[in-house]
């Protein structure tokens, strides 16, 4: 119930600041009959409505997890994020390594299989992107290859 | 690590394969737009060319940057790459006008070194075969009597390169009331064509490359191009010159550099894209391509983009795409 | 005879051992290329452009290179989609609905052969109809002017109905979400940028395939996380694999009726793929007495899609090569790869170049043989992938998805974009909320939204124009009485509904 509440109610105040996003919309000097606006708009009112429907007649609650699994997922999150973050200065290998064997510890907490994980991944990976398939990726970085 | 293994020897197969191959490519050129353009023709042609005829040791790779209508290629090599001499980024009228319409978020023309254009496809005013209008003036004519009565297709969004051209085409003719004429941009000249033989628009402008095949099948009939001559090959079709209406405007394929290079890197580049306008295979490209010869490399060429940038800036701001 | 003797010269182009190692390569590269999360048949045939002009390869073994990497993209895409709920590219994206449940029974290789052989039908019914038919159909295209396109669309979204499991209010949340998502970026008709906030990333809008890989693949991994692996397919007790023939007889009605629908989705330009299997898809299940089974493991629900989507591919080459006009990404690519063969498509390439056409029409008949005898008997390797244990299948999936969106965008931006996506569909699949919606929004809401704005261009305004054609008119009733009207008249219409186990 409380669940569905809330995202109703996210869902009406995201699609209020849609709209007032598209008033914002440039109007060219040629405006077609429709105009730039005109979609935005009614797909915000259609979201605002949803949302208003979702929020008066709520399902069941899912099943959340409990703290100690938000935990975990907010780690894979930060995990991830910070792989994005360093993938361009520091090449693939070592960030993918790292990013990898984090992620399979939060999965099954077994430092050891982690690790090798992480570096089989990453070498494998590698090797299959940037060989098997002539995508370029850069395997260390700008800070490694001066 | 049973599936890890796997996935090593596939990748070794996948590797064993591909052999002849590898990442090892010196030179770069950017196609700021997805597969399938003009830009990414440009960039593949040109790069290969330039490998046949022995200008470039290694092939040259093709990395397609689309975003923003070439302005995130255009930002990626004034901020990342100012000093790359490797790098080539393919260019046309398109980019030209996108510079002088401010729609580069700031930047500028002057930001980067343009190396030359050796091929430009004429711009051309298309109507179906079974349509009423037989000349530009006709169908000009309908456009003045009647502007609803019209309905023109292209491939750039309102504002763009095609669009321009009817408008100029128009204001030559004595009709400055550009809101009023009925333009719709699709997704590409193959698109407005068929949308226009299909009778759903009542005319196309694009460029010649676009309509040589409906052409030749006899599915439409060319108004008429924007050359100052007949273009070779395609000698029945008129120019709109001779039909009174003063316009040239074509759509130069062509190339710029990252500004920060060496007089003797620009020299290196601008020699290798001569070398690629005088071969046979560019001859070649050209034909099947439907473009026609148009020549200017190096500093000539960075004046003639100039001019362009300021012609388009000036009428952009006179029918008011830009303030 | 004409055909024979036309179809006999294409095979005599396209049938020496030189290509036939080339198709066997490209089949084999496309299927691993469109199983990976993140890379899709654009992609594929992208990549291996440089390839064919490196290993100098002629016109007709660069195309049947090409053709059988399109293809074999094609039909790996439905790989991870049946095993892990992730579609390996946008076409496959409705493959999962009935894909993965049956995974989750363990019937994983029943799904994958079937699924295998109802791309098979699919892409060799169409290649006999681009064979047959295209000079005539691609005439066909010229009927289909903005009014029509947006009844199209329409009915497409109207489907949604159908789709929707439970709560209709959230499935109609997801269909605005990706509206919404898809107004991002240059308007096309005025070039001015739309909500974009002066971010240059977002100019052209947000890649579906970063928004497909977050919302699956991403939210998976957090899915897994909350779960410990109960209710995934990941080391479910595989049944033995056979060949399913009961489920491919009872299914083969369904794999024609989608591959008419497909292909004719994939003749126009403006529709493609993945509107051919989602309409493949909605339409199988609208016939269907059991309907309440679709969604639970329905093989017909695998079927439809997958020859759908197979069938738009081979319609697709029909207004790319008579009209030179690309229906899809693929295509698109492969025009480009025409042209630097100094080959151009047009109404009179079947005339004057019919060496090509015809040694394309072989090789793409060549390709999916390869593909089917390849891919039945890969089965058995491919489910292997479900005894990975996790922690190394899914930091795997993550680096996938995440080195092939930045290897092909270089943009840093995009992939933390991805992990957004990932988190709302983690939040979104536990509230209910379907995904696929989302997806079909950002894939299509463009295109329905530009063809209204060009139809009023034409028409001054004038709303009438939408329904001025005959084709429209029969697209409306189609929307209306088949998908809209039945989700009010629910109740009416059917018994009620068994209780759920």
């Amino acid at each position: 119930m409380t669940s569905d509440r809330l995202l109703g109610l996210g869902t009406i105040t995201i699609a209020l600041a849609y709209i007032a996003g598209a008033t914002q919309i440039q109007i060219g000097f040629l405006s077609d009959p429709v105009g730039s606006r005109t979609f935005p708009y009614i797909v915000g009112g259609v979201a605002a409505i949803c949302g208003a429907y979702i929020a008066f007649r709520p399902d069941q609650d899912p099943s959340w997890p409990n703290s100690r699994t938000f935990l975990r997922i907010g780690l894979a999150l930060i995990v991830m994020y910070v792989f994005t973050q360093t993938l361009k200065p520091f090449g693939f290998l070592i960030p993918a390594a790292i990013a990898s064997a984090a992620l399979s510890y939060l999965i099954s907490p077994r430092p050891m299989m982690a690790i090798a994980a992480g570096i089989g991944l990453s070498l494998g990976l590698f090797a299959i992107f940037n060989f098997g398939l002539g995508l370029s990726l850069s395997p260390f970085g700008r800070y490694f290859s001066g | 690590m049973k599936f890890y293994s796997r996935k090593g020897l596939m990748a070794g197969a996948v590797a064993g394969v591909l052999a002849v191959t590898g990442p090892a490519f010196s030179a770069e050129c950017i196609a700021p737009a997805n597969p399938g353009g003009g830009w990414d023709f440009t960039c593949r042609m040109i790069g290969k060319i330039m490998y046949d005829i022995g200008v470039a040791d290694k092939p040259i790779q093709v990395t397609n940057m689309a975003g923003g209508g070439g302005g995130l290629a255009f930002s990626h090599v004034v901020n990342e790459r100012n000093e790359d001499a490797e790098l080539i980024v393919a260019a046309s009228s398109a980019t030209a006008t996108r510079l002088a319409q401010n729609a580069y978020a700031g930047m500028t023309a002057d930001q980067v070194r343009f190396l030359g254009a050796i091929g430009a496809d004429p711009g051309v005013i298309v109507v179906a075969a079974d349509s009423p209008y037989q000349s530009l003036n006709d169908l000009l004519d309908a456009v003045k009597a009647d502007p609803t009565s019209v309905t023109f297709a292209g491939g750039s969004a309102a504002g763009g390169f095609d669009h321009l051209k009817v408008l100029m085409a128009l204001g030559r003719a004595g009709f400055n009331d550009v809101t009023a004429v009925k333009y719709i941009g699709v997704d590409g000249g193959g698109d407005a064509i068929t949308q226009t033989i299909g009778g759903h628009t009542q005319a196309m402008t694009g460029d010649m490359s676009e309509v040589v095949g409906f052409l030749a099948a006899g599915e439409v009939r060319v108004l008429a191009v924007f050359t100052e001559d007949r273009v070779p090959g395609f000698d029945d079709i008129p120019t709109a010159t001779e039909q009174g209406i003063d316009i040239v405007s074509v759509n130069w394929r062509g190339l710029y550099v990252p500004l920060g290079i060496s007089d003797t890197d620009y020299r290196k580049w601008s020699d290798a894209l001569a070398a690629v306008a005088a071969s046979d295979e560019w001859a070649e490209a050209m034909v099947a391509n439907g473009l026609a010869p148009f020549t200017r490399v190096g500093d000539d060429f960075q004046d003639y983009v100039n001019g362009v940038i300021l012609e388009i800036e000036e009428l952009s701001r006179e029918i008011g795409v830009i303030q | 005879m004409e055909l024979l003797a036309n179809l006999s010269q294409g095979f005599a182009v396209a049938l020496t051992p030189s290509t036939l190692l080339l198709a066997i390569a490209g089949c084999f590269l496309g299927t691993i290329i469109g199983s990976l999360p993140g890379l899709g048949p654009s992609n594929g045939v992208a990549i291996l452009i440089p390839l064919a002009f490196s290993l100098g390869l002629d016109a007709t073994e660069a195309l049947v290179l090409m053709t059988s990497v399109y293809y074999g993209a094609m039909y790996g895409g439905r790989i991870s989609s049946i095993l892990l709920n992730i579609p390996g590219d946008e076409p496959a994206l409705m493959t999962t609905l009935d894909g993965y449940p049956m995974a989750k029974q363990g019937r994983a290789g029943d799904a994958l052969v079937l699924s295998g052989v109802a791309s098979f039908v699919g892409a060799f019914l169409a290649t006999v109809g681009l064979m047959l038919l295209a000079p005539i159909l691609a005439r066909v295209a010229y009927l289909f002017g903005p009014a029509e396109y947006f009844a199209l669309y329409l009915l497409a979204f109207c489907t949604l109905g159908g789709l929707a499991s439970k709560n209709q209010a959230k499935a109609a949340l997801a269909a605005a979400i990706g509206l919404g998502i898809a107004m991002i970026g240059l308007d096309n008709q005025t070039g001015i940028p739309r909500l974009t906030f002066g971010e240059i990333h977002l100019m052209d809008g947000v890649d579906f395939l970063v928004a497909i890989v977050g919302l699956f693949a991403v939210s998976e991994i957090f899915m897994f996380i909350e779960s410990h692996g109960r209710n995934t397919a990941i080391g479910v007790k595989l049944d033995k694999i056979t060949i399913p023939f009961r489920d491919i007889v009872k299914s083969f009605p369904a794999m024609l009726r989608s591959t008419a629908i497909g292909f004719f989705a994939g003749v126009l330009p403006g529709a493609g793929a993945s509107l051919g299997s989602f309409l493949a898809y909605m339409g199988e299940k609208a016939v269907a007495r059991d309907k309440n089974s679709f969604g639970r493991g329905n093989p017909r629900g695998v079927a439809a899609p997958e020859a759908g989507n197979n069938a738009a591919a081979g319609g697709a080459l029909v207004p790319m090569l008579t009209l030179g006009v690309p229906g899809s990404g693929t295509t698109a690519v492969l025009l480009a790869l025409l042209l630097t063969l100094n080959i151009t498509p047009g109404p009179l390439l079947f005339a004057e170049r019919p060496e090509v056409v015809w040694g394309l029409i072989a090789a793409l008949l060549i390709s999916n043989v390869v593909l089917l005898i390849m891919n039945v008997p890969m089965v058995k390797l491919f489910v292997r992938l479900l005894s990975v244990p996790p922690w190394i299948l899914l930091p795997g999936i993550m680096m996938v998805s995440f080195g092939g969106i930045y290897s092909l965008s270089g943009s840093g931006y995009d992939l933390v974009l991805m992990i957004v996506f990932g988190l709302f569909g983690y939040l979104f699949r536990k509230l209910d909320v379907p995904t696929v919606p989302i997806i079909l929004g950002i894939l299509l809401g463009n295109n329905m939204e530009d063809s209204l704005r060009r139809a009023m261009v034409i028409s001054d305004g004038d709303w009438t124009y939408l329904f001025s054609s005959g084709i429209c008119i029969g697209l409306w009733i189609a929307a209306i009485a088949g998908f809209v009207a039945p989700v009010f008249l629910k109740n009416l219409l059917q018994p009620p509904k068994p209780v759920e186990d």
